[in-house]
Formats: C-alpha cells, sequence, structure tokens
C-alpha cells in the first residue's frame, strides 16, 4: 500500500496545475488581509482574522471544489492513457487502487490548509493586524488540521463518482453542485450532507464567530452522516471499479 | 460558417456534455428551492412572490453556471486536439479561427438557454405555488433580467475559454479560473465601483437585478464589451500565431 502511495506522488510531479491549484489556497487570506485594510477593524482579535481567511469561504467552497478537481484528475488521466489495463495486470487491488489515490487527496488536503494557516498568520501579522501570539497560532493550525483531514473524507463520494465514469464532465459537475448543495443545506438540516456536519465537527465549542446554528450541534450525529455518505461511495466504488475491465 | 455551426450541433448531440449542464441547473433550481424552505417572517421564503426568480439568479451566477459554460465552451474546443481531429479538420481545409468562432456562437447559445431553463423552471415553480400573485409585467421584468443574465456572463467568462482553447490542453484551468471567477463576484458586491466594474458582478447590474445609476450601468456594459474584446483578441492573435507556424 505504501509503494501505491509512492508511485501516486511520483506521477503527481510531472503534473504542474496540481501545484498550480495549491496557490488558490492563498485566495482568502489575500482576501481577509483587503478585507480589514479598507472595509473594517480587526480590533486586534485575531480569530476575527482567521474567520475570515480560514474558516469562511476557504471551508466551505474554495477547498471542497479544489478537492473534487483533483480527485477527477487523478481518476480520469489513468483512464485517458489507458493505463488502468496494465495496472490490472500487474496486480494490483481496485480497492487499493482507490484508496491509494485518496490517500493523496487526504495529504493534498493537509497541505493546502497548512498553506492557508501560514498565509493567514503572514497576511495578519506582517501588516501588524494583530500580534504574534503562539497560543491563537496553535488554534488555528489545530482547526486547520481537522478541516484539512476531515473534508478530504466528505469528498470521498466525489471520488466515488469519478472512478465510476471515464469522462470528467460529469464528476466535475456533481462536484459543483454538491458544494452548493452543502452550502445551502446548512440552513435546512446540518446532518443531511457531509459539508455541513464537517462544519459542525469543526465549530463544535461555538468559539469561532459569525455562523450562527439553526439545530444543536450532535457531534455524533455528524460523524454518522459522513460515515454513512462514505461508507456508500466506498461500495460504489467497489462496484463500478469491479465492472472494469 | 452555416456548416461549421451545422457540423458542431451534430457533434454535440452525440456527446452528453449538454445533458450535464442540464442537469446541473436543474439541481441549481432544486437546491435554491430547499434552501427557500427557511422560514422567515412568519412564512416560507418560496412562498413570496418574486423570491425564487430573484434569488436563483445570484446563487446559480456565483456558484455554478458560469463555470459549467466554461467547461462546455472550453470542451468543445480542446477535445479537437484532445482526440486529435483537429489535423483531419486542418486538411479539409477548415478555417482554425472560423471553427473556433463557430464554438464560440455554440456556446453562447448554451449559456442564454440555460439561464432561461433556470428561468423556465423557477417560473413554473412560482405558477404553481401562488398563481394569482404574479404579475406580466414581473415575469417579463425576469424573463429579460435571466436573458441578460445569459448573454452577460458568456461576456464574462469568454475570455477564460478564448485564454484556455490557446492552451489546448487546460479545461481544468477553465474549471478552476471560472469558478474563483464567479466565485469572487461575491466579494466585488461590496464596493459600488467595483460592482459595477467587476465582470461577474456587471451582469447583474446590467440585468437590473442591482439597482445601478446610469453611470454604473454604463461602466458595466463598458467592462463586459471590453471582456468580449479581449477574448476576441486572444484568439484572433493566438490563431496568426498558430497560422505562421
Amino acid at each position: 500500500m505504501l509503494r501505491l502511495i509512492q508511485t501516486e506522488f511520483l506521477k503527481l510531479r510531472r503534473r504542474k496545475l496540481v501545484w498550480l491549484m495549491l496557490s488558490s489556497a492563498l485566495f482568502m487570506p489575500f482576501f481577509a488581509l483587503l478585507y480589514f485594510r479598507y472595509v473594517k477593524e480587526t480590533g486586534g482579535d485575531p480569530i476575527q482574522f482567521y474567520r475570515w481567511s480560514a474558516f469562511g469561504y476557504t471551508l466551505w467552497f474554495i477547498l471542497p471544489v479544489v478537492l473534487g478537481t483533483l480527485c477527477t484528475m487523478l481518476m480520469y488521466e489513468e483512464n485517458q492513457h489507458d493505463m488502468l489495463k496494465q495496472l490490472w495486470i500487474v496486480p494490483i487491488s481496485k480497492m487499493e487502487y482507490f484508496f491509494s489515490k485518496f490517500f493523496v487527496v487526504l495529504i493534498y488536503s493537509i497541505c493546502f490548509m497548512l498553506i492557508t494557516a501560514a498565509a493567514s498568520v503572514m497576511f495578519s501579522v506582517l501588516p501588524g493586524f494583530v500580534t504574534f501570539e503562539w497560543g491563537s497560532v496553535l488554534y488555528l493550525l489545530k482547526k486547520c488540521l481537522e478541516i484539512g483531514i476531515i473534508t478530504s473524507f466528505v469528498m470521498l463520494p466525489i471520488m466515488a463518482i469519478a472512478a465510476s465514469q471515464k469522462g470528467y464532465i460529469l464528476p466535475v459537475t456533481i462536484t459543483l453542485v454538491y458544494v452548493f448543495l452543502g452550502f445551502i443545506l446548512m440552513t435546512v438540516n446540518m446532518y443531511l450532507h457531509p459539508l455541513p456536519s464537517m462544519a459542525v465537527i469543526v465549530m463544535r465549542n461555538g468559539d469561532i464567530p459569525g455562523l450562527v446554528f439553526t439545530q444543536a450541534i450532535n457531534i455524533p450525529l455528524a460523524f454518522l452522516c459522513i460515515c454513512v455518505w462514505n461508507i456508500v461511495a466506498v461500495l460504489l466504488a467497489n462496484i463500478a471499479l469491479g465492472r472494469r475491465k | 460558417m452555416k456548416k461549421l455551426l451545422w457540423a458542431e450541433r451534430q457533434k454535440i448531440r452525440r456527446s452528453n456534455i449538454v445533458w450535464i449542464a442540464v442537469f446541473a441547473t436543474v439541481m441549481v433550481a432544486v437546491i435554491v428551492f430547499l434552501g427557500g424552505q427557511e422560514v422567515y417572517d412568519g412564512s416560507r421564503n418560496v412562498d413570496n412572490a418574486g423570491w425564487y426568480m430573484t434569488m436563483a439568479q445570484p446563487w446559480a451566477t456565483f456558484f455554478v453556471l458560469p463555470a459549467v459554460i466554461a467547461l462546455l465552451g472550453s470542451y468543445m474546443i480542446c477535445r479537437e486536439e484532445q482526440e486529435d481531429t483537429l489535423k483531419s479538420l486542418r486538411l479539409i481545409p477548415v478555417n482554425e479561427a472560423n471553427l473556433t468562432a463557430a464554438k464560440m456562437i455554440v456556446t453562447f447559445a448554451f449559456s442564454i438557454l440555460l439561464y432561461l431553463l433556470l428561468f423556465a423552471i423557477t417560473f413554473l415553480t412560482e405558477s404553481i405555488l401562488h398563481f394569482s400573485d404574479l404579475s406580466v409585467e414581473m415575469v417579463l421584468s425576469f424573463l429579460k433580467a435571466y436573458f441578460l443574465d445569459g448573454l452577460g456572463v458568456f461576456l464574462a467568462i469568454a475570455p477564460i475559454i478564448a485564454f484556455v482553447s490557446c492552451m489546448k490542453k487546460g479545461y481544468w484551468l477553465a474549471l478552476l479560473f471560472a469558478e474563483i471567477y464567479s466565485f469572487a463576484g461575491l466579494f466585488m458586491s461590496m464596493s459600488n465601483f467595483l460592482k459595477a466594474f467587476y465582470p461577474i458582478t456587471a451582469v447583474f447590474t446590467i440585468s437590473g437585478y442591482y439597482d445601478a445609476s446610469t453611470s454604473q450601468v454604463i461602466l458595466s456594459c463598458i467592462s463586459l464589451l471590453f471582456c468580449g474584446c479581449l477574448s476576441a483578441f486572444i484568439l484572433k492573435s493566438h490563431c496568426l500565431l498558430f497560422a505562421s507556424r
């Protein structure tokens, strides 16, 4: 398994776009910088800044879309160059293949959030919006790691869909719809969709301002929601990859 | 040109991208409807006449449709290169500038059709829910707004399609660029000048979703026309470069 993951990373080396996509991690911290410079004052509270730079749209939108695209890309390129046949001949177990790709997404997601965290600290401390404190930086790092890890699990269904399709258009479109659905369902029911459930887990203590929960916070239920979606996704991937010749 | 358009229509009939785009549009409508279940001031949001038709516009435009349209356009252009049919087309010979122009025209038509589809869904839903509250004037003004949305969104994302078609292999980039570009519109709506100037929000200034002064409408028109000219320029210079090789 470890060797498979290593191979996956070696394959990534050649793709520049994957590394280019990491730069979208800078988008929200940079925007937060502009926002606090021209529109609002932070009042020295780092959480206010981080709420914009890391816990806002990065969590809801940018990271899921980037991960969804990455999932599709990883699955599609192999298919396109007709490499799958050779991989089956090696032989590689189909689920091992699926999970090795998932690990790439997991590690990519963590890297993405770490870059966001580093950029948030840089963009808040260098212009002097907040003073540098280890306490708040560690808190940001902890939350970013949580977001990075859980979001990769949230995107597992997209990976399963990408594995079951030959093209790239359907999975990519479903990514957009899936993320948008999660965003809207937040106000309706938080435990129907993995994305709001992830937000519930990350913001469980209610210490991040600006987000009003419409329902009581129930961590086990949120985990259950993510697990159910993931189990269905893995089953789907298993069936779909099993059918591939 | 007529022949090229006919050929494009034939090509698109065989590919299911059109159905995927329609699926995305229908899903956006369903999701916004779900979001409208929230109770506000004693009544559900969707029960207010015009709410659904008003809200579907920004949600669809900031989150899903521009990316789907950019994907559609770049897919049509990139697939000739990818599936190695471009060579055969050059042998016929087909003028590549005309070919790309035909593809752009098809994308333009799709952009408008997708928005009109969204209008049809929202209008039908509203008329089922509360037909008596709708006036002819209101419906016509929404029809006009959706039409202008479709037109404006195409102009706003045309540079992305043009840019990506120069690179030939970058349909992933088209999707990501378009997504972040349309998503950034959410923030641009905070400042009055940027709102009129940024192409994605300029679409709303023209369509009448935002209350705008005449000068803002003119600025928006200029900004969108600039986008259109820019994409024409990119395509033209690229084709010249190609011909000189």
